[in-house]
Parts: C-alpha cells; structure tokens; sequence
C-alpha cells in the first residue's frame, strides 16, 4: 500500500472507523469517553456502534463462563437496593422517555419487534398478564404514544413520544376487541408522561387481547360515544 | 433458558423487576464474569467490574429495547465495554502483557463447536481471511481488550502503523461479513 493509501485511510476512515475501534475496544481511555458520550447524543453513530457490536459479536462465545463468587450477589443487592429504597414499577422505561422521543421510527420499530418477539415465539406457564405494553403508531401521521397497562393497578401509562394535537382537539382512547365497537377510555391528558384509569368492562376487553386506537376528537371528547375523528394511531397489546 | 426467555427476563429488568434481575444474574453471571475475567486478568478487580456491569444492567436495561444485538450479545457488550473503560483507566499500562498472551484462546471442545453459531462461524471465517497477525491483532483486541498502544509494543511495529493495520482489518472484515 501506497502512502497516498494511508493518508486517504486516515482521512476518509477516521470518521467512520471510529464506531469499529470503540467495539474493537483499541481506543485510548479519552478517546474512548468521547465516543461514549456521542452514543449517548448522537443516534446515528450509535446505529453504527451497535451494527460493530454485531459484526464482532462472533468472537465473544470464546469467552469461557466463569461462576462469580458467591457472596457477590449479595454485595450487588445491598448496593442497588439498601435502604429499602425499590424503585416503582416501570420507572426504568418511564425515566428514559427522552430517549424514547429521540428515537427515529425505525429504531422504534426495532423496540417493538424487541418487546413483541419473546413474547409471540415463547409459550410459558409463567408469562403473567401483569403489565402489556403497546406501541401506537400509524403510518400516515408522526403520533406515536407508548403505552403500558399495570393490571393490579387498572392503570394505564401513556408516554408521549412524538405527534402533537391540533389546536382545539383532543387525543380520545379507544381499547377494540374483536368485532365490538371501540370503547372510550378517556380523553389523552396532555402531557409527556400521563395515565388513565381503568375500569370493570374495559379491564376484561384490555385482558382478552384488545387492540388500542387513538382517534382526533372535538376538545373534550367524542359527543358521540363512538370516534368521530380520523384513527391518529393504533397498536395491539402484548404480554410483558 | 432460550435467547426469548433472556429478551424477556432484561424487559423485566427495564421495568424495576427485581424477581426478573435475580434470575436474569443467575442465568448470565458465569459468562459475564468469565469476560471481566479475561479482559482485567484479576479477581478482586473481576469482582468489582462485575457488580458495576449488573448496576448498568438495572439501570439500563430499557436500552436493549432498541438494541439489535441479541440478549447474550448485548449483555456481552456491556461487560466488555465496562471491562475495558477499567483497564484504560488504569496507569500506567501494567506489565501483564506477558501474562495476558498465556491466557490460550481456547479452542472449542466438539460439542462447543457443535452449538457455535452461525455469527461465530462466519466471524472465524473472516478473520481466517486475513494475515495470521492481523487476525491474532484483532482477536487480542476484542478478547482481552489489548490497546492499541500495547499491540503496537507486542508486534513491534509503530502506533500508526498498528492503527492502519486494524482498521484496514476491521474494513475488510465488514466486507467479508457481507458478502
């Protein structure tokens, strides 16, 4: 190889081998921070991170497993969780909504399929309908909520990420079972972080598998009980 | 226990389940361990790096979610990436080298190579395209976290030239890995 070559390699590849020699791991300890701070604030050259870490995940099942020693469990949990300080359910998902918004449609789409699989290629006794989660999206709008329903609290949480409400209209959701009509459960608060109640019937429709819907409504809410407005974004529930 | 049951126990882990975490550590530690291991050459330090991988683990679990590496791989990505921060942090770069090359790269046993995947076919493959050296370089890279700096010293070659070296390998590795 030329020098022309290398100098062109150090140039052009700068650049785009960054993400390689972070995976690789060759970097300085300062370099190495730099690219750490840019996965956290730059989505694209995470993508490209993650793509290394895929390509060179071959060569990490010649790590031979090694059992920690035993007490180190123990020293883990009184780290994490001394003081009696347990964090609420859900609060890790709900504390990244930040992140969550940052992400591009397709990386999103990526979560779904991530959340959704285990769940549809696994058939388990353990599986609990505890919490199911949705991603409501639609195709034809930038309206995406992220939506978790806690059973033992007939809770639902939605989290904001992307799509506002035209002026004067409310967001209204709609949970759909089967062939029934869609039933109301509630006009979308405004805000990044907020929940609905739930209730009896509207429990059992969520549990038996129901599809959520969210339509454009008058402010306040369909007059009609039914929606009224154009589905802004839909998604099925699945089992965490 | 499958890659799904390992998707879903890091899910549960994202939202605070701390049944979830307790057998998500069960399932993953040895292998966890077995890379803070390799890459710090010390126990007590092996010890330490591990508890610190779990708390990311539990804080950043909701992050696989987006992720589109699998469980193990992610799980693996974590410990590594924390593994080698410590080992950079360290000064100066100890003399350990010597010690760190006798750790064999340890060839599969039948089975072992019965069950490998295709990613790890595909990566040996690759890597088997390449000169002996530049291969060994890369592998002394992601395995034991070897620095630039230190695969410069071991080869006895320049640092830019160590660096022109692997990146030309990683180059032509991604182009092998797509074929």
């Amino acid at each position: 190889m030329t020098p022309a070559d290398d100098n062109d390699l150090e140039r052009k590849g700068g650049e785009d081998m960054l993400a390689a020699e972070y995976v690789l791991g060759v970097l300085p300890a300062n370099e190495r921070r730099q690219a750490a701070e840019r996965i956290e604030n730059d989505p694209s050259f995470a993508r490209e991170v993650d793509a290394w870490e895929l390509r060179l995940s071959g060569m990490a099942e010649a790590y031979e497993p090694v059992e920690p020693p035993a007490d180190l469990k123990r020293a883990l949990d009184t780290r994490l969780f001394a003081g009696g300080k347990t964090a609420k359910p859900g609060a890790g998902l709900w504390s990244s909504l930040a992140f969550w918004r940052g992400l591009t449609a397709a990386a999103l789409a990526v979560a779904i399929i991530a959340l959704a699989i285990p769940y549809f290629t696994v058939v388990s006794s353990d599986i609990t309908t505890e919490r199911l989660v949705a991603s409501l999206s639609h195709d034809d709008t930038d309206v995406h909520y992220f939506v978790v329903y806690d059973a033992e609290k007939s809770d639902i949480g939605l989290s904001h990420v992307t799509g506002a409400r035209a002026e004067g209209r409310d967001f209204e959701l709609w949970v759909i079972e089967g062939d029934s009509p869609p039933a109301s459960l509630g006009v979308i608060p405004v805000g990044s972080n907020v929940h609905l109640a739930v209730t009896g019937e509207l429990r059992r429709k969520i549990e038996a598998g129901a599809v959520f819907a969210i339509s454009l409504e008058p402010q306040g809410g369909s007059p009609t009980g039914q929606p009224t407005g154009p589905v802004v974004a839909a998604g099925g529930l699945t089992t965490i | 226990m499958t890659p799904q049951d390992i998707s879903k126990l890091i899910v549960r882990v994202s939202m605070r389940d701390r049944n979830a975490f307790d057998l998500l550590y069960r399932q993953t530690s040895a292998k966890l361990y077995g890379v803070c291991l390799r890459i710090l050459n010390d126990r007590a330090e092996a010890d330490e790096a591990l508890q610190e991988v779990f708390v990311k683990i539990w804080t950043k679990a909701d992050r696989f979610a987006v992720s589109d590496l699998s469980p193990i791989s992610w799980l693996v990505a974590v410990a590594r990436n924390h593994s080698i921060d410590r080992i950079r942090a360290r000064r100066p770069a100890t003399d350990d080298i010597d010690g760190a090359l006798n750790i064999a790269d340890p060839t599969p046993g039948p089975e072992a190579a019965a069950v490998a995947s295709g990613e790890r076919a595909a990566i040996d493959r690759c890597l088997g395209e390449l000169e002996a050296d530049r291969a060994a370089a890369v592998r002394g890279a992601y395995l034991n976290g070897d620095s630039y700096a230190e695969l410069a010293e071991r080869f006895a070659v320049p640092l830019n030239t160590m660096r022109t070296w692997l990146r030309r390998s990683l180059i032509s590795l991604r182009e092998c890995l797509e074929r």
